[in-house]
């Protein structure tokens, strides 16, 4: 019985192929875009659940007042993991993180070979014990016991030395200290937070020597024994805190978060070293997209099929008078859908496989084949077959089986109606969904264009960053300074502890001794030419002195309008007040500068610092503004100018306007991988609506031919069969159109600088999805309206 | 004269063969006749109608139409001329199934732009004179095959055409029924319309004032 459905699903498949193409297409893209975006929600949402110990696992959080409410960091001070192991039974182990130079590049020296390493990590040989990252090499478990030990990946191995048999090797870090190999481990897999490809210990760092309670830039994650309340460990940190510090130069409190929420609901945290974060937003959204874009393929696959099952009401009808149950009709339904679905799964995993790589460069993610392929993942396939089935069959299979032959073969028009009520109700709610797409991707975009277009108040374009720590260690700086300023095609050369864009040095500005919480005040080491390379705008006062002996003890600072505004001051009133910001008693405000936006805009403008106390902070960055030129030539005289002064050090640098871009990667991420599903969502659509559109035109091919004999014009049948369809479109907008507005509003809400939605999206998306409904239809429909009426007359 | 058709040929090719639907056909209909056309299955009656009626062209030949000549004109100006002066009459009725009576009466007039006030006026006129003002909010399917022709008889008369083309009207029908509309011809007929039928009906064929016999396309002269 159930090979004799398959056989006659095959058949009918087979007897129709227009129907059967646009069905299997539909379904299959809508089913590969489904599957990519499983793929990657189960990818994000399978990060760090490799480590064995990952429920007892926490990561240290520290909360602080900033200008506009709570900020959440996720480093620490270093002296808090060895205060609370001491104080705390539950905390059993803990381990401090430090991304070395606060995130900047070290310079690795393999032998005679130079390498740029972006991720090297110092870390506390508890991290190993509290991670168990399998080891190929050493012992794991000791391999950063000592000072100036470091354990690779696997692949540095390899890239550094062509093997991994390298323990007691020496690796030398920024031209100064010199590194023993102890481990080898296991590259760690692309979905573990850690993301280090060398790890040295802690030990080595000064950090180590004198741990204090008020830089906090260490992640620090804990190991907690089992059955652990949190919540007493909590307070138990504080009470370590209270132990170690007055509440006074408490400027922050602790929390901690569970590893499993590291990865996804780290969302607006402060400070990350990671460079994997995800976004549970996103994953939200994008799985939000997955249902929506499923329940399009499904609704495209009822439609097409009760469509095309009309034609067939007639072969029910007679199956049903010569005795055929209503089980064994709706079985047989079931069986065509579950075919075509299986076909169209087959389909989909082989467009995901093409898909795979295109979709791994858009979302910086690395999903292998072997993932789509994975026991779990197809058993998962089966679940979306199985669902698919029943979902897309439910319609034709219920809808064409129970009624009595009779009605089938003559139906009334009441039931006719009601049938064509499902579909193009089917049909809105697709097109709905499309436009909610499109309308959030047309937003998005309108949010990116703002962003990259707004006037920051400083300007990014034409400056290069280069790293110039390797200068600093020995004292070459100001030769390099010096080379920079005689280059024809620079016109400005800065250097300074950071950039818009980088995280620089956190302090307390108070108004006065009385003032106990102050505002957070962004400090940067710079120099007088800062103004120039940023092109910021001065609004009073001078620059930084030009030239600043090291024995000078005052601290000239150039404050933006922000933190000015927080002492109450206008800008011209500023000038030459001392001010009160942990950057010594002698501290002057000599100039004030326009604000800008030295974060992303999805945070308001803060106070923000340029200073020029000599102690503290290093100048790491040479930042250069130069000259409209040939990029690459640019840049190698670049090179050889830095190269000059310091033979050996590697060039490394970046692009400033590039490193702004960067900062919203994941919105462009989201809006890309966005445009592409809501362009396939409205194709997969569209097939829907032709499919329905050559249905209609030809179920209603009499009446064509009747109005025509009548004296309809070709004109008119078109506009005829077409308003239908355009009435739906609108109808789907109308819906549509509200949703959108209120999902991207929410969206727009992380943004503190941010467009309004205004109409624009909405025009757009109208047209869009109008002009593609009507080229659509009216193709079917002038097709229909073409031809001679005799033959559609003739019929029956 | 109404209409003339002069050395009409009509032919599909087969297999590189031509196949004569209508082989030298000639024609005259006076304004007021009412013509029977009558001749075996296949031998193009309906081919004829269809010609007649401007649905459908010929290879060779001339008509001409109240004296202009159809045979060279533009699909466009041949719409307008059929839409002006022929209704059509089929024997499967051919309503709108999603149209009550009263839309599929008007539904001509729609697309010769008449006023919607003298559309009222025109098809209360037709409900009126058949006597289906009752009916006219129910669907086709909700007819008897009679009165379904009564409807159709309806539309092709509401726009006032000089000529009706009815393609076999009673084929589906039982005797009584047909008498019924064979005597509303009749009086049509007489109030100035010209009506050209086909039927294999002798008895239908002697309501008309002129029978005409078709084989193969032919006019067979035999018969006339
Ligand atoms: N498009 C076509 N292609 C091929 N042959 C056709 C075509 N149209 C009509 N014919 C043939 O032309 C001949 C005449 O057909 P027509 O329908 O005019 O006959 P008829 O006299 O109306 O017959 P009936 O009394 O059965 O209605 C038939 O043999 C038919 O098969
Ligand atoms: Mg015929």
């Amino acid at each position: 019985m159930f090979k004799n459905h398959i056989k006659i699903a095959w058949r009918n498949l087979r007897s129709d192929p227009k129907f059967s193409v646009l069905n299997i297409l539909g379904l299959s893209v809508g089913l590969a875009i489904t599957l990519l975006l499983f793929l990657f929600i189960s990818h994000e949402r399978s990060f760090d659940t490799m480590y064995a110990q990952k429920e007892n696992i926490q990561r240290v959080l520290l909360f602080t007042d900033g200008d506009q409410g709570e900020e959440t960091w996720t480093n620490a001070p270093a002296a808090l993991a060895p205060a609370i192991v001491a104080d705390i039974p539950e905390v059993k182990k803990a381990s401090r993180m430090y991304r070395h130079n606060f995130g900047g590049n070290a310079f690795v020296k393999a032998g005679d070979e130079q390498f740029i390493e972006k991720d090297l990590y110092w870390a506390d040989a508890e991290l190993f014990q509290i991670f168990n990252v399998p080891f190929l090499r050493g012992n794991g478990q000791k391999a950063l016991d000592k000072p100036n030990a470091v354990a690779l990946s696997q692949s540095r191995a390899l890239q550094y030395f062509g093997t991994i048999d390298i323990i007691g090797k020496t690796l030398n870090i920024d031209n100064g200290l010199e590194l023993e190999v102890t481990g080898v481990y296991e590259d760690l897999p692309s979905n573990s937070t850690l993301d280090a490809a060398m790890v040295g210990s802690f030990k080595t760092l000064n950090f180590y020597k004198n741990p204090s309670w008020s830089n906090s830039s260490f992640e620090t994650y804990i190991y907690t024994v089992d059955n652990t309340n949190i919540d007493e460990v909590v307070s138990k940190i504080q009470t370590t805190l209270n132990k170690n510090v007055v509440k006074e130069d408490q400027w922050y409190s602790f929390g901690l978060q569970p590893l499993e929420e590291v990865h996804l609901y780290s969302g607006g945290y402060l400070d990350s070293y990671s460079k994997r974060d995800g976004d549970i937003n996103e994953v939200r959204n994008l799985t939000l997209l997955a249902f929506l874009i499923l329940i399009i393929a499904c609704i495209n696959y009822m439609n097409l099929t009760t469509a095309r099952s009309q034609k067939r009401t007639k072969d029910v009808g007679i199956s049903k008078t010569l005795g055929a149950s209503t089980q064994s009709l709706i079985l047989r339904f079931y069986t065509e859908t579950f075919l075509i679905t299986g076909i169209a799964i087959a389909l989909g995993i082989v467009l995901t496989i093409v898909a795979l790589p295109f979709f791994n460069d858009i979302t910086s993610r690395t999903i292998v084949v072997a993932e789509v392929l994975s026991p779990t993942f197809l058993f998962l396939l089966l679940g979306v077959w199985i669902i698919t089935t029943l979902v897309a069959g439910s319609y034709p299979a219920l809808h064409l089986s129970k009624f009595s032959p009779k009605e089938i073969m003559n139906p009334s028009p009441a039931r006719k109606g009601a049938a064509k009520l499902v579909r193009k109700g089917l049909v809105v709610v697709q097109f709905a969904a499309s436009v909610i797409l499109i309308v959030s991707v047309a937003v998005m975009y309108k949010q990116m264009t703002f962003m990259q277009t707004k006037d920051l108040g400083f300007n990014p374009n034409q400056v290069l960053a280069i790293n110039a720590t390797v200068a600093l260690e020995n004292k070459s700086e100001d030769a390099l300074l010096n080379k920079f300023k005689n280059n024809p095609i620079v016109q400005s050369v800065s250097l300074a502890q950071g950039y818009p864009g980088l995280g620089v040095s956190g302090r307390t500005l108070r108004k006065n001794d009385q003032d106990e919480s102050g505002t957070n005040l962004q400090t940067n080491h710079s120099d007088a030419a800062i103004v120039d390379v940023l092109n910021l705008k001065l609004l009073a006062g001078q620059p930084l002195p030009r030239v600043k002996q090291r024995s000078d003890t005052i601290v000239e600072v150039l404050l933006n309008k922000k933190a000015v505004a927080y002492l109450g001051l206008s800008p011209e009133e500023a000038i030459g007040k001392k001010i009160n910001a942990q950057l010594g008693s002698n501290a002057y405000i000599r100039g004030v500068v326009d604000d800008f936006n030295f974060t992303s805009l999805r945070a308001p403008i803060g106070a923000y610092a340029f200073h020029n106390r000599p102690i503290g902070e290093y100048k790491n960055y040479l930042l250069v503004r130069f000259r409209e030129s040939d990029l690459s030539t640019t840049l190698s005289t670049f090179e050889a100018d830095f190269k000059e002064i310091i033979p050996g050090g590697a060039f490394d640098y970046s692009f400033l306007d590039k490193n702004t871009e960067k900062l919203y990667e994941a919105e462009q991420r989201t809006a890309q991988i966005g445009l592409i599903f809501s362009i396939l969502a409205i194709f997969v659509a569209c097939l829907g609506l032709f499919g329905l559109a050559a249905f209609t035109a030809e179920q209603r091919d009499k009446e064509i031919g009747i109005r025509k004999v009548l004296g309809a014009s070709v004109f008119g049948i078109t506009k005829l069969l077409s308003t239908d369809f355009i009435k739906l479109v609108g109808i789907a907008l109308i819906i549509a159109f509200p949703l959108a507005y209120y999902v991207m509003n929410n969206w727009l809400q992380e943004f503190a600088y941010r467009i309004s939605i205004g109409w624009e999206p909405f025009i757009f998306t109208g047209l869009c999805a109008l002009f593609v409904a009507l080229l659509t239809v009216s193709l079917q429909s002038i097709k229909a309206a073409l031809r001679n009426p005799i033959g559609a007359l003739r019929k029956e | 004269m109404l209409l003339q058709l002069k050395n009409i040929y009509k032919w599909v090719t087969q297999g590189g063969r031509r196949i004569f639907l209508l082989n030298d056909l000639n024609l005259e209909v006076q304004e007021g006749e009412f013509i029977s056309i009558m001749g075996p299955s296949g031998s193009g009656k309906s081919t004829l109608l269809n010609v007649i009626g401007m649905l459908d062209g010929f290879q060779e030949g001339e008509y001409d139409f109240l004296d202009e000549p159809v045979h060279a004109m533009k699909e466009k100006s041949r719409s307008k001329l059929y839409k002006e002066y022929i209704g059509f009459v089929f024997q499967q009725y051919h309503l709108i199934d999603e149209l009550t009576v009263y839309e599929n009466i008007e539904t001509p007039l729609l697309y010769k732009n008449v006023k919607s006030s003298e559309r009222k006026a025109l098809v209360a006129d037709m409900l009126d004179r058949f006597n289906i003002v009752g009916k006219k909010d129910l669907f086709p399917s909700q007819l008897s095959g009679g009165q379904q022709q009564l409807v159709g008889i309806a539309r092709a008369l509401v726009a006032k055409p000089k000529l009706i083309l009815a393609d076999e009207p009673t084929g589906n029908l039982n005797s009584q029924q047909s008498t019924e509309i064979m005597e509303l011809f009749r009086d049509l007929n007489k109030e100035g319309v010209t009506i050209i039928q086909a039927t294999h009906s002798e008895s239908n064929a002697s309501y008309g004032t002129r029978t005409i016999h078709l084989l193969d396309g032919m006019r067979d002269r035999s018969k006339e």
